[in-house]
């Protein structure tokens, strides 16, 4: 028995006194606002203060608190959000929320003790607490500004749009009550683990599982136990991975089988005799293993293994090349990066009837439903998927995770199950960014006019799939950057090997091909003599003029984005040339990239469906199935509705994503959620603004409001009321509803990649400063200016966070993020920025009006990321003239690049 | 999941855990914050089926500061070090390499007996307990004896103290001189690519000692008395500088890893190394 006290309350627990103080909370005492990101002190999420201090709960064993005040996230707000809390809130501190309650108590315990706090003391405190989703700069703001009032605006009707609206589903996320897939408690599930394999390649036979598992009082399932087609996949044309391998791993981390048991049997079970033989096979670990003549095939069906070739060409490049008055080329490779979400993925089955329910992080909760349903042989009718709070995302969780799996053992038990995978399984299984190896030819005329580029890119997709053919497909598409060029010629190339898969991250293969391109048009513009910031203003794209598919755009924002950096750019080369006069050992350096980005699939259809509905009683239910991983679909889609129908964005109700009454929004992927389920919502709640016209025989003018149960229309002196409760139902439970469907108007693409890929396009480009130590080769990104081409900004609030998140992801990506089987598993191995390793950001926001996308808006979720990485490698080649070749561009790459520059 | 289960104990006094660790011998482990131990075990690098908590006994919680030594018993914690009103003033250095330790919330329960006992070569506060020539009293059955700091390091997590002996506290000389923590890392909180520790005595413009230790470039601490031995007499110009360096990489032995090859690591210690000195002479 162990004594404490927790939030003021004293507890006796009885449990094993070495059981960590995180699992106590949670599980024993029903708090779970302290959360579990990766079990040994690396990600701070589990902050909680003992006497005071800021300290990890999951490296704490009960024991030795005993005696000791504990505080959690409960213990803060008593009858709402506390100051501090409000302060996160208001500066939009909080995305996907699941390091928030860490980020608070963190901040806690430093305002008890510091009341008025500098940056950097808020960045010492809040040091060990990672984050993935904000950059940090709203959290340090929040801190700052701790003890400020109020609360964001609550604009009136038809003002919503434009409005720096804090978060609608944010206030659960700062009190530590948001439910992610962990945190859903059913104490009679069944706990699922995975055997998974540990070799890259290895066919595999099971021994004598039945004797194992009743030994144990476990059950175990393997493919056998499958009732459905053991074969999901993201593109159902390229459907190969299996849920649990049959008789071949083709990857390290793969899982072949399951155990589930009771909790007590299986924290303490060991997997280390389970009854399996592995024939461990020679992997193949890199593209060029991969891609040897002869080399073993990981898909029969893909000679080669190469899974899909994407192609765009245009004009006569050779020709042009030939003739261009300077061309320059160069090579870049790329490695693994993990997505690092601060949420392991989780979740829980259970059964209603005869229907399969599963709460689980996802971005993705229809592919779910149907893949899971194709899997286990079910009609998707009787799978329901009920998304959990979603904690980051940043494109793995669009793949199956543990749906199958609970799915599985809950069909076949009957019994709710649980899986919760740890830190090192998350990264093992989940997906990752294509690691590249990309060359490329650009050339220009006298004049500094591009007149052709060639690209050529290997993309190692890993053992399956996944959104391997995307990347594939939408990488020649992009590999021009934002801007003109007349003749060209482009291949990416997905290639199988026995590396982890490679799936959706934030960009789909852009970011990796920009950061090759980028760097390519600052040596050209050297080359020419050309300002590099002006060289780029020179080429960017225009409204009317041809994209290298061919296809003419209107509401182009590059020009407009490169023109909001001139005056940081200017000022940026005088103060960098200073410092370098007068400063021995480092030097500084200034570069710019661009970015451009088509929202949603690639030349494919892909809708979104929106209900709006109105109660008898009055209330506005918004039917928003665009799940929202942290990047803000519920506040912003919230916003566009409100807007179209005419009524306050705070008397929206959201009705969450769940496959049984939210209609399909398709995947938060590809940035598509505000253009695409944000116009479904603005037609769904034009469509219902015009019912209620219609039915008040009201003009266009009118204006709505709704109070107690009454629809109150005026128009001039014209006045109508509307009792809602004397309507007759008309549908899902509301008297008044609409839904509506849009599908953004794309065109397929010709064997040489020519049509419309993309409706709307969103712009950006980023300016970074950097310092380089020249003898130890480390970089410093001291300051990242941004503009954004938002065509309609819904809310800058989370914009500037979309921007502050993707610009950390991209220093992430450039300096320090390589991900390695085996090796770096967990989040002390792979480094992920901190608060001390974030630049100074600042954000324009710029508008120029899409004509397709909703009241002009364009997508930005991975538009951010981008330019990051070249901006920062463009600034490193400014300061010492270092070309990297290699990505992350980690000390000892640089130093190397450095000396080869100068020798 | 924290691996298995475990039987875990809380004794009051030093008696009471010398003979735990004696009933027990190599399943029983020592904790002071487990913040080293609870990590290991997790990843199943340690298997522990006894676990002895430290925090009960007493006496082990206490910074002394004496006319001529400081005291730091095996609980102090390094949240402990950085905040100690006197501590700054006779041994600066101490400060200044905590504060380049991890994280606040590490800080708040990683302790210095732990760091210095776990024998991890990427802590940092073994290489700066040589610089400091720190000697450790070890408790063990038959009383109690000191180790010193440079001969207690054999190999990566293995130390001369014995299974059955518990590390209680540090002792040190007040250091001389002018003094450097200077730490290569490629994040905040990451461990060092190269660290060095360095504390320095000059009369007139000439280098009477220099002690120099290098941390996370062998798998112990390094002390490299030759590194120092390389300076006395100098007024560290270049020469002495370049001399002390190539003594140091000597005795160094470092392995390729994600930091980066060795070429680079000896590189890096080699910069790290003459920053150090160049802000330690400062100080001197």
């Amino acid at each position: 028995m162990v004594s404490f006290t927790v939030n003021g309350v004293s507890q006796d627990v009885d449990v094993p006194l070495g059981r960590r103080l995180s699992h106590v909370l949670r599980e024993e005492l029903n708090l779970r606002g302290t959360k579990v990101g990766c079990d040994s002190g690396d990600c701070g999420a589990c902050t909680v203060l003992v006497d005071g201090d800021a300290i990890c709960a999951c490296l704490t064993p009960v024991a030795q608190v005993a005696g000791r005040a504990v505080e959690t996230v409960e213990g803060l707000a008593k009858t709402g959000p506390t100051a501090l809390q409000k302060a996160f809130l208001r500066h939009g501190a909080t995305q996907c929320g699941i390091c928030t309650p860490g980020m608070v108590m963190a901040a806690e315990a430093l305002l008890r003790c510091n009341t008025k706090p500098d940056r950097a003391a808020v960045e010492t405190a809040l040091g060990g607490v990672l984050c993935r989703c904000t950059g940090y700069t709203k959290i340090i703001d929040a801190v700052l500004d701790a003890a400020g009032r109020g609360t964001g605006p609550e604009p009136s009707a038809g003002c919503a749009v434009g409005a720096r609206v804090e978060r609608l589903d944010g206030a659960a996320k700062v009190m530590g009550n948001e439910a992610f897939g962990a945190d859903v408690v059913e104490k009679s599930a069944l706990i699922i683990r995975a055997v998974r394999s540990p070799y890259a390649a290895a066919s595999f036979a099971f021994g004598n599982l039945e004797q194992w598992a009743e030994a144990r009082g476990v059950r175990v399932f393997t493919a056998k136990d499958i009732p459905g087609i053991n074969c999901f996949g993201v593109i159902e044309r390229f459907a190969d991975q299996p849920a649990l391998a049959e008789t071949n791993a083709r990857m390290a981390g793969e899982a072949v089988a399951l155990v589930a048991g009771s909790e007590d049997v299986m924290a303490a079970l060991s997997f280390e005799d389970f009854p399996v033989i592995w024939t461990v096979k020679d992997p193949h670990l890199s593209l060029k293993d991969a891609a040897a003549s002869g080399a073993a095939v990981l898909h029969k069906s893909r000679g080669d293994n190469q899974l899909i070739a994407g192609v765009v060409k245009r004009g006569d490049v050779k020709v042009a090349l030939a003739e261009a008055a300077h061309v320059v080329e160069g090579s870049l490779r790329t490695g693994h990066v993990e997505h690092a979400y601060i949420e392991p993925e989780a979740g829980l089955a259970w059964m209603e009837g005869d229907v399969l329910n599963i709460r689980a992080c996802t971005q993705a909760p229809v592919l779910d439903r149907d893949s899971t349903a194709k899997v286990l042989g079910l009609p998707v009718e009787r799978v329901r998927i009920r998304p959990a709070a979603t904690g980051g995302g940043f494109g793995a969780k669009l793949d199956l995770s543990v749906q199958p799996l609970l799915g599985l053992v809950t069909l076949l038990t009957g019994q709710p199950s649980k899986m919760v995978f740890t830190r090192s399984e998350s990264m093992v299984a989940s997906t990752k960014r294509h690691p590249a190896q990309m060359h490329a030819q650009v050339g220009a005329d006298v004049d500094g006019q591009l007149v052709g580029m060639v690209f050529d890119g290997d993309f190692d997709t890993g053992a399956y799939a996944s959104w391997g053919p995307t990347v594939a497909v939408r990488v020649p598409v992009h590999a021009s950057g934002p801007y003109v060029v007349p003749n060209y010629s482009a291949e990416a190339r997905a290639i199988h090997t026995n590396g982890p898969v490679s799936g959706a991250f934030r960009g789909f293969g852009v970011p990796q091909a920009a950061a090759l391109q980028e760097q390519l048009f600052d040596q050209l513009a050297d080359q020419i003599g050309m300002d590099r910031l002006a060289f780029r203003q020179k080429n960017a794209l225009r409204d009317g003029v041809t994209t290298v598919c061919g296809q003419a755009l209107s509401g182009v924002g590059i020009g407009a984005c490169l023109q909001a950096l001139q005056s940081r750019w200017d000022a940026a080369l005088i103060s960098v040339a200073g410092f370098n006069a007068s400063t021995e050992g480092k030097a500084r350096g200034v570069g710019v990239a661009s970015c451009w980005y088509g929202c949603g699939n690639t030349a494919l259809p892909n809708p979104s469906t929106m209900r709006i509905g109105i109660s008898a009683e009055g209330t506005i239910c918004l039917h928003q199935g665009a799940m929202d991983i942290g990047q803000g679909a519920n506040t912003v889609i919230a916003q566009l509705a409100a807007d179209a129908l005419g009524v306050p964005v705070h008397q929206i109700k959201l009705i969450d994503a769940d496959t049984a009454v939210t209609p399909d929004c398709g995947k938060t992927s590809a940035s598509r959620q505000t253009v695409v389920s944000g116009k479904a919502a603005v037609l769904a709640a034009t469509a219902l603004r015009a019912k209620i016209l219609q039915m008040a025989n009201m003009g266009s003018e009118a204006e709505i409001s709704l109070s107690g149960g009454v629809l109150t229309l005026i128009e001039g002196v014209a006045r109508r009321d509307i009792s809602l409760r004397q309507l007759p139902q008309a549908a899902y439970g509301y008297v008044l509803w609409a839904e509506e469907t849009y599908d953004p108007p794309t065109e397929v693409l010709d064997e040489n990649g020519q049509g419309a890929p993309y409706a709307v396009y969103g712009y950006g480009a980023q300016l970074a400063e950097v310092e380089v130590d020249l003898a130890l080769g480390t970089v410093k990104v001291l300051k990242v200016t941004a503009a954004h081409d938002l065509g309609k900004v819904i809310n800058p609030l989370l914009a500037e966070g979309q921007i502050e998140g993707g610009i950390a992801q991209g220093l992430g990506m450039a300096l320090m993020e390589e991900f390695h089987p085996g090796k770096t598993e967990n989040l002390h191995d792979y480094l992920i920025p901190t608060i001390g390793d974030v630049p100074e950001v600042v954000s324009h926001l710029i508008e120029v009006p899409d004509p397709e996308g909703p009241m002009g808006a364009k997508g930005l979720g991975e538009h951010v990321l981008i330019p990051t990485a070249p901006a920062i490698l463009n600034a490193i080649r400014h300061a010492t003239g270092a070309v990297l070749t290699q990505l992350p561009a980690r000390p000892d790459r640089v130093l190397a690049a450095i000396q080869a520059a100068m020798s | 999941m924290i691996p298995a289960e475990f039987e875990y104990y809380r004794p009051k006094d030093m008696a009471g855990v010398l003979s735990l660790l004696e009933e027990h011998g190599d399943d029983a482990r020592v904790m002071a914050g487990g913040h080293s131990l609870i990590p290991m075990m997790k990843l199943r690098m340690a298997d522990v089926p006894h676990l002895i908590d430290l925090q009960d006994v007493g006496g082990l919680s206490n910074i002394e500061i004496n006319s001529d030594s400081i005291h730091i018993g095996a609980l102090v914690t390094q949240s402990d070090i950085v905040e100690h009103a006197g501590l700054a003033d006779v041994a600066p250095i101490l400060r200044e390499a905590a504060l380049q330790i991890a994280d606040p919330q590490v800080r708040y329960m990683g302790t210095i007996g732990g760091n210095v006992a776990n024998g991890d070569p990427g802590n940092d506060m073994p290489g700066l307990m040589q610089c400091l020539d720190a000697v450790f009293t070890v408790a063990g059955a038959d009383g109690e004896r000191q180790i010193p700091a440079r001969d207690f390091y054999e190999a990566a997590y293995m130390t001369a103290r014995e299974d059955d002996e518990v590390l209680t506290s540090v002792t040190i000389a007040h250091p001389q001189g002018g003094y450097a923590y200077e730490k290569q890392k490629r994040k905040i909180g990451d461990y060092a690519t190269a660290a060095a520790a360095v504390q320095i005595t000059k009369e007139g413009g000439t280098c009477v000692s220099a002690s120099i230790a290098m941390t996370n470039l062998s798998d112990t601490p390094v002390y490299s008395e030759a590194a120092g031995a390389a300076l006395v007499g100098t007024s560290l110009n270049d020469a002495a500088l370049s001399a002390a360096i190539a003594a140091m990489w000597g005795d160094i032995d470092p392995t390729e890893d994600n930091r980066g090859p060795i070429a680079f690591k000896n590189h890096v210690a080699g910069v790290i190394l003459r920053r150090a000195l160049e802000r330690a002479w400062s100080r001197a």
